[in-house]
């Protein structure tokens, strides 16, 4: 009975503040837009950054001569290493099948295997290179040498710790932007009826009486605004996201976004606690009469 | 529901006097009083005094005019009872409770049992003169019936019968204060508190509205009206507590506006 007396005294408000009612879910549908947007772009960068850490490997070249317990006691060591995500043994007679594909015309004027007997190493992540490599210093007996990509490491590295702090800032700097943002709104329009609010505390009206339908007002204006913001991303990953990005970029690499469905769950739930919350917190002061 | 309406009336109301309606006046020595002012003080921050020394007994059921120039303290007195402030020293008792130690969570259930009519109506803009009456009886969680059924019975009393589903917008000044006056009594509240009911009402519309709050002191509930209205308080001859500086300078048991005119 309580609940149908909220809902209709919301909905009353609702549509005797039209202006009120547009502007705060337009600010929710601003900030959960961006919001939105930069979710899936930072988890897009997240996941090429990841992709780039993942193609990075240490490789463990032996000599021709290499004895397979020199192979095996290095594979044991490799394999006793936490850093190493995988190990993987390519032969000789691997290597130079890979790169007779590769390269067909290299390999056929070829009169013996020059290729030497080799492991690649896959790092968890892209600082473990270093510590892989160091792992085998000095180089055991039979292996001839130890390559890593150290330059590319580091770059990549150091982007992706500077991917990974700027879009936790920037999330943090939307999501107090977007907070304040519908926090003043809704301080508009409480502060436009704070007489109303005052009357009814002193018919003998409870917090939680006045509260109850302002913060469905508030609840009602996130769930509009992060719907309508929800079917802008669709559209916007459906019509324009193909014609600003070719295909061979975004397609089968490997890379990609967290799902939308994830995003969207996000926004609405981020935009329904914006507009309730904020409605609650607000009215707090004009409560005191 | 039933429950929580149960200890709304107890707040001021004792079981033996509920719905027991008082002659008019009179002033029975054995009840509880009504509300009970003893030596109140009330400073506004820095050094306003709003309110000094005030001590004075309203018995149940009397009607009792709070006359004084702007800035007597009348207003702050009428907003002590209804605990909307809290005093500075003294202690204010309605209904045989100390405010002091009322509980904040109980105020609305005070409230509740205090009606008020005020000069501005304080009518809530988008709600109907019905759904403004209505809702003082919403927020006590009383049954959509019983609502259906007072509400009406209210308004007739009140002579709106017929503009029930008018916004105060479309009524005059003193239709809407018939509303307010109407929402303060749909509870009977034993309690009814008024901040000058008339002041901006033409003098014929002034003595409609305070015939109506003469009918309703019959009926049982005590009446505070404060006033600046001199004729309505000459013609009345009712209790008069006149307060000068935020003292209490005179209070007759049958008094007129001023006292020179005794």
């Amino acid at each position: 009975m309580r609940t149908k007396l909220f809902f209709s005294e919301a909905f009353r408000s609702l549509s005797g503040n039209i202006s009120t009612t547009v502007a705060a879910t337009l600010t929710v549908l601003i900030g959960m837009f961006l919001l939105g947007m930069f979710i899936a772009l930072g988890s897009w960068v997240l996941s090429w950054s990841d992709q780039v850490e993942g193609q990075l490997e240490v490789r463990v070249f032996f000599e021709q001569d290499a004895t397979p317990n020199q192979i095996n006691r290095v594979g044991d060591q490799l394999v006793a290493l936490p850093q190493a995500e995988s190990i993987a043994f390519v032969s000789s007679a691997d290597a130079l099948d890979r790169m007779e594909q590769e390269f067909p015309e290299l390999v056929a004027n070829l009169s013996s295997n020059p290729l030497p007997d080799a492991f690649e190493i896959k790092p968890g992540s892209a600082s473990d290179v270093e510590v892989i490599a160091a792992a085998l210093e000095p180089v055991p007996p039979g292996v001839e040498s130890v390559t890593f990509p150290r330059e590319v490491t580091e770059r990549v590295r150091e982007v992706a710790s500077v991917i990974e702090f700027v879009f936790l800032a920037a999330a943090v700097i939307l999501l107090i932007a977007s907070t304040i943002l519908i926090a003043n709104t809704i301080r508009l329009s409480i502060f436009a009826r704070r007489r109303e609010i005052e009357v009814m505390k002193l018919v003998g009206a409870s917090n939680w009486f006045v509260r109850g339908p302002f913060m469905l007002e508030g609840l009602i204006c996130g769930l509009l605004g992060s719907i309508s913001a929800i079917v802008l991303l669709f559209l916007g990953r459906e019509f324009a996201l193909p014609k600003l990005i070719p295909p061979a970029i975004g397609g089968d690499s490997g890379v990609s976004a967290w799902s939308f469905e994830l995003v969207a769950l996000i926004i609405l739930g981020v935009g329904l606690l914006l507009g309730a919350a904020g409605a609650g917190i607000t009215l707090r002061r004009f409560l005191r009469v | 529901m039933q429950d929580s309406i149960e200890t709304s009336q107890a707040v001021l109301r004792p079981p033996d006097q509920a719905g027991v309606a008082e002659p008019p006046g009179e002033s029975p020595g054995s009840q509880t009083p009504m509300i009970v002012f003893d030596d109140v003080t009330k400073v506004y921050e820095p050094s306003v005094v709003a309110l000094e020394g005030a001590s004075f007994t309203i018995e149940t059921g009397e009607f009792a005019f709070l006359v004084g120039a702007s800035g007597s303290g009348k207003s702050t007195l009428l907003r002590l009872i209804l605990k909307e402030l809290e005093p500075t020293s003294g202690r204010v008792i309605v209904g045989g409770r100390e405010l002091g130690r009322l509980k904040k969570k109980l105020i609305p259930k005070l409230r509740r049992n205090v009606g008020c009519v005020f000069q501005d109506y304080k009518l809530l803009p988008r709600h109907t003169a019905y759904e403004n009456v209505a809702y003082a009886l919403k927020v006590q969680g009383i049954p959509r019936r019983e609502i259906r059924q007072r509400v009406p019975e209210v308004l007739s009393m009140v002579g709106l019968a017929k503009k029930m589903s008018s916004f105060p917008t479309e009524l005059s000044g003193g239709e809407q204060q018939r509303v307010s006056v109407a929402r303060a009594v749909v509870n009977g509240p034993p309690l009814l508190i008024c901040d000058e009911p008339t002041g901006n009402l033409d003098p014929d519309t002034s003595v409609g509205i305070m015939q109506l709050l003469y009918r309703i002191n019959m009926l049982g509930t005590t009446v505070l009206m404060a006033t600046h209205d001199r004729e309505m308080v000459d013609k009345m001859r009712r209790r008069v507590i006149a307060l000068e500086r935020g003292q209490v300078v005179r209070d007759e048991r049958r008094g007129g506006y001023r006292a020179i005119e005794e």
